[in-house]
């Protein structure tokens, strides 16, 4: 086992069986362990999409091009890569908040949003959200959106991963991109959650 | 249908008591990074069997460090490959999970091997294939 060396395919693969079968043998919950990769989440991916996001907010010129094409967009910045080709990012607005789901699996823009959270991936949370988006996001995740927006849910899949482009929150005005970086959340680039305010 | 926020300071103070726990632990590279998902999952999954019992946090250790050992007596075979290129520290982080769950009767290694096999050979997302170009649901504005 020394010196066989393992593909990252077969050491994920095996990574993803192992937890298939503690959870089955109650060894742990699916809940305990996104409660202790929630710790460590913003080291893995969301700061990318936050990278993103923010320059979106500072740039007009690339918002433009991330709204037309994310992938290409984020392949500007150096991000992309497995599961990250076909992302498409929709942006919120005044008139239109969006939130994805995946109604079948659990696909999921990992190069900049990092892992998903196991909620993401509960039959429950990807029924509920198409079916009573609104009552979902203020009752589970505390977002209550203004019943003169719009909600649109979007449906990934393995062709086309969405996530969103949250607004830029007022009283950022003096930000530069980093400090904006800090205020985007993944919950908000899911689209169940706003960013930090300042 | 709660418990999908966590609060802010709880999860500070999570993450002290982890900081704790892996400060026990030989180091991989000086720092907590994670360069691939599976990295983060297989350090949650070790920390979350330990905290519901399965282990001590000192076998875990010794599997670690012996995992770790081993990979530097293979690394001065001169017949070896240039393994140095192949470190990575959640490889043996995994295998140190597998050894201590294996030693206390909690998983069988066939039984992982099989499962594995089976994501293997699983095509990702292979009910999925589809695009879809339009909200698969709207909820419009009320006023």
């Amino acid at each position: 086992m020394t010196t066989h060396v393992r593909s990252q395919e077969e050491i994920a693969a095996r990574v993803k069986a192992l937890e298939s079968i503690m959870i089955e043998k109650g060894i742990m919950t699916t809940e305990a362990v996104d409660r202790l990769a929630e710790i460590y989440e913003n080291e893995v991916g969301p700061q990318l999409g936050a990278a993103v996001v923010a320059k979106a907010w500072t740039d007009p010129e690339f918002k433009a091009r991330l709204v037309a094409d994310a992938t290409e967009a984020c392949a500007e910045l150096g991000i992309g890569g497995l599961q990250g080709e076909d992302m498409v990012v929709v942006e919120n607005t005044d008139d239109v908040h969006n939130v994805i789901a995946c109604t079948l699996c659990s696909c999921y823009p990992w190069p900049v949003l990092g892992l998903p959270p196991n909620w993401y991936k509960q039959p429950e949370y990807r029924s509920r959200i198409v079916r009573e988006p609104r009552t979902v996001l203020r009752d589970d995740f505390g977002l209550a959106i203004d019943d003169s927006v719009e909600i649109r849910v979007w449906d990934s899949s393995s062709e086309m991963r969405y996530w969103v482009l949250p607004q830029r929150p007022a009283g950022t005005d003096g930000l530069d991109e980093e400090a904006l970086a800090g205020l985007v959340t993944r919950d908000s680039m899911i689209g169940t959650g706003r960013p930090r305010r300042p | 249908m709660n418990g999908y926020r966590t609060d802010v300071t709880e999860l500070g103070e999570a993450r002290r008591r982890v900081e704790t726990l892996v400060s026990r632990l030989p180091s991989g590279d000086g720092e907590r990074s994670f360069d691939h998902p599976w990295e983060l999952r297989a350090f949650a999954l070790a920390v979350a069997a330990y905290d519901t019992g399965h282990y001590d946090w000192s076998e875990f250790q010794l599997s670690l460090i012996e995992s770790i050992r081993q990979w530097e007596s293979s690394r001065d075979d001169p017949d070896a490959d240039d393994l140095d290129a192949h470190w990575s520290y959640y490889d043996h982080w995994l295998t140190a999970l597998e050894t201590v769950l294996a030693d206390h009767g909690a998983i069988s290694p066939d039984h992982l091997d099989d499962r594995t096999r089976q994501v293997l050979a699983t095509p990702r997302d292979a009910h999925h294939q589809h695009a879809h170009r339009e909200p698969v649901a709207i909820d419009p504005a009320r006023s």
